[in-house]
């Protein structure tokens, strides 16, 4: 039998047994490592402000039990989609506010999904994969403007 | 208020070495990134964890919450404090994924059941594995199921301090949403809990082929 050990050696024990039985998974910390690569430096950053998961009005207003809501804005332009999920497939509709056309990249794990949407701002995307993603925008005619990158979220 | 831990020689986290690396990953350093994920990745494993999501989403949490820091880095208001932000993103991105799990359900579909796999060892083969380590594997396994029989409270509590490196009490209590102050007390008795559970025999552990 152990002597009783005190809090900080009891503790240090649990530190072990935890690296042991519930490390971080190996490919978790590599994509912890790679999500640098995917780091911008000149793009504004659009911020995640509504997502009806977790904002009951939102929720309640403008979002369905089969539709996710999210919306990120920067001062000068807000993107708005909407994902509905099947299985672990994803699709989504977005679009600019103010209108106004853009060329959009999907930025995913696997890589990069670019469209162009109509000259009101809409896209649209199905078949992707289930997990973190984020758009980065270059709106107006010729994608003249200011590329803005959405935070990351997981759909 | 603690900003450190002042209990142990395996204090990794200091503020201002911190502050170093996240401002020279901000420039653009990737050495001190990989600096960022050494001392942090066993933080915000803890905080998705906490949240007992299936694995997948888990895994989905945790590469969220890193992808987020690549984006927000330069911005950081207390880039000291990256261990707090990064935990209490992942304990929002961790809400976030529990109330979607709610909402979508589970498919039989070949890439879930193949993203699972990365959480499917099991104590029991890992106390195997780790037969050649230093870890006494009989002791190890008591305690990991001691640790399970603990209250909720006292199980989320523990498995951030126990995160590796050892995470200071400012990340912690952005980890769990708590004040900073009641951490030590409420570490104190639930680390009194997980003894006294050790202590009664009532554990029960088989170890396969050792009976």
């Amino acid at each position: 039998m152990h002597d009783e050990p005190d809090d900080t050696e009891l503790e240090e024990e649990l530190r072990r047994v935890a690296a042991l039985l519930d490390p971080v998974p190996s490919v978790l910390l590599q994509a912890a490592v790679e999500a640098f690569t995917w780091r911008t430096v000149d793009e504004d950053l659009a911020e995640l402000v509504l997502d009806s998961l977790v904002d009951h009005e939102a929720a309640l207003v403008r979002g369905s039990q089969d539709r996710r809501l999210l919306c990120f804005h920067t001062s000068d332009v807000c993107i708005e989609i909407a994902v509905t999920s099947t299985g672990t497939s994803r699709a989504l509709v977005g679009q600019l506010i103010p209108p106004q056309p853009a060329s959009v990249e999907i930025r995913h794990r696997t890589g990069l999904v670019t469209l162009e949407s109509d000259t009101l701002g809409r896209f649209s995307a199905s078949s992707l994969r289930a997990g973190p993603i984020s758009l980065r925008c270059r709106p107006g005619p010729q994608a003249a403007g200011r590329a803005v990158v959405t935070d990351w979220v997981s759909i | 208020m603690r900003s450190q831990r002042a209990d142990g020689e395996d204090v990794a986290v200091d503020p201002v070495e911190i502050g170093g690396l996240t401002r020279a990953a901000a420039g653009g350093d990737a050495a001190a990134w990989l600096g960022l994920v050494e001392c942090f990745s066993g933080l915000v494993w803890s905080v998705t964890r906490r949240y007992r999501l299936a694995a997948a989403d888990a895994a989905d949490v945790f590469q969220t919450t890193w992808l987020r820091l690549a984006e927000h880095i330069g911005r950081i208001e207390n880039p000291e404090y990256v261990g707090a932000w990064l935990a209490t993103t992942a304990r929002r991105e961790s809400l976030r994924a529990a109330r979607a799990a709610t909402r979508i359900l589970p498919t039989d579909d070949a890439a879930i059941l193949d993203r699972n796999h990365i959480d499917d060892h099991s104590p029991e083969l890992a106390v195997l594995d780790a037969e050649q380590a230093v870890l006494d594997s009989d002791r190890a396994a008591r305690l990991w199921c001691a640790f399970h029989q603990l209250s909720r409270r006292c199980q989320e509590l523990l498995s951030v301090l126990m995160a590796s490196p050892p995470p200071n009490y400012l990340d912690v209590a952005a980890a769990l949403d708590m004040p900073v102050g009641s951490i030590g007390p409420t570490r104190a008795r639930c680390l009194q809990r997980l003894r006294e559970k050790l202590m009664s025999q009532d554990v029960v552990w088989h170890s396969p082929g050792n009976e």
